[in-house]
């Protein structure tokens, strides 16, 4: 929204520069973007609230400076003499669209150009300017800020009805492009055609042209809910549509009209016919909120006397009785927005000065009761990077089409997408992984080490399921499947006893890991298989790992000191030649089997077409003495012996 | 003797002090330690003399010989050897630093100068549906006040209520009023959805922090104490902050809160590219708890009162650390990623 000072200035005398003028605005919450010069005047750019449409006019702001400089407004409310009531029929088809309509006739009218005083004004705000009937009315609705609309009277034909258009209605408008209507659009018709979209734009067929002479002018409240639909459907904004969506005031609305047509008569020298209104004058009652100082002071914690109150509601045009330490007020009819105590708090305080409020901390209060799983996700996250992984965030919204390739199919979907890649949320962290992991592949960078911590989102029997979901992936030289699997050995430890792995098979996986509590599935890791890999254009292994963060969080148990022996601790290799049928899990089950085995550690793996050469170093020690070389080399011996005993396994 | 022995003494020392490498201190050795040595010499010379200056000067050779042999193996010790020596010039091997993403950062650390007053974390949900992102939160569904606030829906609908992803973290207010008796104070983390093309200032998703408190004796000059001391811990010490009227509909009286800049301290300030000249820039939106709000919740207005905050980590974390494009957040370029 534009104003420029020499219009604010036919209603209030201004004696501050600009830029003073501007903090001060901003400062009582009409947020002054900025401020420049054009044909001599100042020009200020502000953002109105949307609950403040009495800012939307010249009238309204000058009020606000009004209220701010403590100065006195000096509006002319015009007037003029009534003259016949037309015969045209004006049929308000439902009055929740429409609650009021007002059209009067002005006769005998010379379209040319505005004077001066219009066209500077428009100029500096709207910078649109047309002829002078168009011009009269946009400057109207500029000062009172009710829209007004001006017909080509001759080209009514009989009577105007308030209406919802047919399903697929076709109306051409004054920016001369065609729109096709829907019900939700309200629209003005004479007997034969529409005339304008209610409360958003003429038609072409009855606008004025050099060649009208007599001219119907429209004024009306429109609902709010039912321009903003209708404006929807046809997606335009207009300066018009922007205030009734905001709603009018009626008695702006009547002093916008009779203006318009008394300067009608004056610049485009015409004379008052005649004029309609339908179904009759709303009521407005005014409305009474009782509030007392000291509630006021408790709840912005000021001080503030009941005199300086009454001097700022008063500045802001509120009516006000005092009785006993409450004040009954009253807001001043154009106030809309005006409805609880609060409202007023703001009025008072806004002009107090937000920053003339003391600043306290608040005194301490817990509830116990409140819990979250945040500080467990952090303390995940922590192990994560203190394991050398790095943290990714990524996009939850991902494409359907890439879902289904991966064979998911429960996922949500988005009604109203701003593309096809972000159409549906993600059920797995994988996909975004996979992605990211590409996009750095892309750019030359190598070994990488990720992980991400977010929400998956998916629909099962009618159920929505939003669940934090934990996804880990190496990928590269040293990063290989043992790597991830370590890593997961290395967080679980510290979280989770007697957890185990089981190779299953997963969709997207040449195969892989569950990992368990006892029947609990707490997650998976695996290799991504090659068609996957391909689908998304990557050239190296990418090794997952999936897990259940609330899962963890229950399974999570409470980590006891545990002594440690002091005695040493003595190891023996074997080599062995294993073949492929054999999984190193049954050999690493016997040598677990013996006493005094604290861990064993593959030292050295020599792979052959069908077998593997391993070199397994495993570690002896007692927690109460010293084995002696005797008693080691006795266990050794049996563990030899048995696996030598393996199909598949030769003992080097 | 007693000349000869001076000498000798003088003669090693200086040598010795001239000596720079092992080569040339194992000259020294030979020179005056070994089996042709000046000393080996003098020992030799003992037998001619009397008795008496037998035991003297032997004791004086003895003695010499042991400073002689210490000295040299000192000075050898203090000269580095060939294979220990470290071309300290090459260039280091990096070791990897792993860390959080830096919206986690910030988050935290926004997160943990609001536990320090009392605030509880919280997080709400991310599908939400109209009552909990909207109508509860006193923002009409068809009313211009919504046009900020536009909206992800989802294809769910359950007994009219439609859901959508979340278009603000206010929906979290809501969630903790229903399920915890006041008082509270919470703050509360997330990311947020809403159909904006993306570009290098907009994002489809970002995150947020909301912050509220609810309680009897709870009023303005707390939330603007509770903000400033966020703000000073945030940004810098020195900082101020700007309360501007605004209107959400969720808070009354609201506020717009902008930051002096910490970047041109206002020195300068038309050519600083943070402030863009004003020498304030927006950080957050705050306000009293609208009574609407409290009452859709099921809280005494009357009795209880509150106040809530909610920012934008992106755009946060964009200023404290000059990051220019919204989009590098989410590319996870580990050269990105690594800095932080």
């Amino acid at each position: 929204m534009r104003f420029n000072l020499n219009f604010i200035k036919e209603f209030i005398e201004i004696d501050i520069e600009p830029t003073k003028l501007k903090d001060s605005l901003t400062m009582a919450g009409m947020e002054v973007e900025h401020i420049e010069k054009v044909e001599g005047d100042w020009v200020f750019e502000v953002e109105i609230t949307s609950n403040r449409y009495d800012w939307l006019s010249m009238v309204g702001i000058a009020r606000e400076i009004s209220a701010i400089l403590n100065k006195k407004m000096n509006i002319k409310y015009p007037k003029i003499k009534e003259k016949q009531v037309l015969e045209r029929k004006i049929i308000i088809e439902n009055q929740n669209d429409c609650p009021f309509y007002v059209g009067r006739v002005i006769k005998n009218i010379k379209v040319k150009d505005s004077p001066e005083y219009i066209y500077k004004n428009l100029k500096c705000t709207l910078n649109s300017i047309n002829n002078n009937v168009v011009d009269i009315t946009n400057y109207c609705m500029l000062k009172w800020g009710n829209p007004l609309h001006a017909f080509d009277e001759d080209k009514i034909e009989g009577n105007i009805y308030i209406r919802r258009a047919k399903n697929n209605e076709k109306f051409i408008g004054i920016d001369g492009k065609e729109y096709t209507l829907k019900e939700e659009n309200l629209v003005i018709s004479d007997d034969k055609k529409i005339i304008a979209l209610a409360g958003i734009m003429g038609a072409k067929n009855t606008e004025i042209t050099k060649d009208t002479k007599n001219v119907f002018l429209e004024a009306a409240i429109f609902s709010p809910i039912t321009i903003r639909r209708s404006k929807r459907v046809v997606g335009i904004d207009t300066e018009s549509s922007y205030r009734f969506e905001r709603k009018v005031f009626y008695k702006n609305l009547e002093f916008a009209s009779i203006e318009a047509t008394s300067l009608l008569e004056k610049f485009a020298d015409g004379f008052y016919y005649g004029y309609k209104e339908v179904p009759k004058k709303p009521i407005i009652k005014e409305k009474k909120i009782i509030i007392s100082i000291s509630s006021l002071n408790n709840y912005l914690g000021t001080n503030i006397k009941r005199k300086n109150i009454v001097g700022i509601l008063k500045r802001l045009d509120f009516k006000i009785k005092t009785k006993k330490d409450k004040l009954i007020v009253s807001q001043p009819l154009y106030r809309l927005d005006i409805d609880r105590e609060v409202d007023i708090y703001e009025e008072v305080a806004r002009l107090y000065g937000y920053n003339n409020i003391e600043t306290r901390i608040p005194p301490t209060s817990v509830n116990p009761e409140i819990r979250s799983n945040y500080d467990f996700k952090n303390e995940i996250k922590n192990l994560l990077v203190n394991l050398g992984f790095n943290e990714i965030i990524s996009y939850s919204i991902v494409a359907q089409k890439e879902l289904e390739r991966l064979k998911y199919y429960n996922f949500i979907k988005l009604v109203n997408p701003l593309r096809e890649e972000e159409n549906a949320l993600r059920v797995d962290l994988i996909l975004s992984m996979i992605k990211t992991i590409r996009y750095n592949l892309n750019r030359k960078r190598e070994n990488l080490k990720f992980f991400e911590l977010a929400n998956v989102y998916f629909k099962e029997n009618n159920k929505i399921y939003e669940k934090p979901t934990l996804c880990i992936s190496v990928i590269g030289e040293l990063e290989n499947f043992f790597y991830l699997k370590g890593s997961i050995e290395e967080i679980l430890k510290l979280l989770v006893d007697n957890f185990y792995f089981k190779e299953d098979r997963l969709n997207n996986f040449d195969n892989a890991l569950k990992i368990f509590k006892e029947n609990t599935y707490i997650g998976f890791l695996g290799k991504l298989n090659k068609i996957v890999l391909e689908d998304f254009d990557i050239k190296t292994n990418i090794f997952f790992a999936n897990l259940d963060i609330e899962v963890l969080e229950n399974l999570k148990s409470h980590k006891f000191y545990k002594p440690f022996s002091i005695y040493p601790s003595i190891w023996h290799d074997i080599s062995l030649t294993i073949s492929k049928n054999v999984k190193f899990k049954e050999i690493e089950n016997i040598i677990k089997s013996k006493p005094y085995i604290t861990d064993i550690k593959i030292i050295n793996i020599y792979k052959t077409k069908d077998t593997e050469v391993f070199t397994i170093r495993i570690f002896y020690q007692s927690d109460q003495r010293t084995l002696t070389s005797q008693e080691i080399n006795t266990i050794h011996n049996s563990i030899r012996e048995e696996l030598a005993k393996l199909n598949g396994v030769i003992i080097k | 003797m007693e000349e000869k022995i001076k000498n000798l003494e003088e003669n090693f020392y200086k040598d010795l002090s001239l000596a720079k490498t092992i080569v040339e201190l194992e000259n020294i050795r030979v020179k005056y330690l070994g089996r042709k040595s000046e000393l080996v010499y003098l020992f030799s010379e003992l037998k001619n003399l009397s008795q008496n200056d037998k035991v003297i000067y032997g004791k004086k050779l003895n003695s010499l010989k042991e400073n002689f042999t210490n000295s040299l193996n000192e000075k050898i010790k203090n000269i580095p050897q060939e294979e220990d020596y470290l071309d300290l010039t090459l260039p280091s091997i990096s070791p990897k630093r792993a860390g959080l993403h830096i919206l986690t950062i910030v988050t935290n650390k926004i997160c943990n100068i609001f536990k320090e007053l009392g605030f509880k974390i919280v997080e709400g949900n991310e599908i939400e549906d109209e009552w909990h992102n909207f109508t509860a939160l006193n923002i009409p569904l068809e009313h211009p006040s919504r046009d900020a606030f536009d909206t992800f829906y989802l294809d769910i609908e359950r007994d009219k209520n439609k859901f959508l992803l979340r278009s603000h973290t206010s929906p979290s207010q809501i969630r903790v009023m229903e399920n915890y008796k006041v008082p509270f104070k919470i703050i509360s983390p997330g990311r947020v959805y809403r159909p904006d093309k993306v570009d290098a200032s907009h994002s489809f998703m970002f995150h947020q922090i909301e912050g509220f408190a609810v309680d009897k004796d709870l009023n303005f000059s707390h939330l603007k104490g509770v903000l400033l001391y966020f703000a000073k811990e945030f940004f810098s010490k020195d900082i101020n902050l700007r309360f501007r009227p605004h209107f959400f509909p969720f808070t009354e009286p609201s506020a717009e809160v902008d930051i002096s800049c910490f970047f041109c301290k206002n020195t300068q300030k038309e050519k600083c590219t943070v402030c863009k000249g004003k020498g304030f820039i927006e950080i957050l939106g705050c306000g009293m708890i609208h009574p609407n709000v409290l009452e859709n919740c099921k809280i005494d207005s009357k009795k209880y009162k509150g106040f809530a905050f909610g920012m934008g980590v992106d755009r946060i974390a964009m200023l404290k650390y000059r990051i220019d494009d919204i989009r590098l957040f989410y590319e996870n370029d580990i050269k990105f990623l690594e800095q932080f």
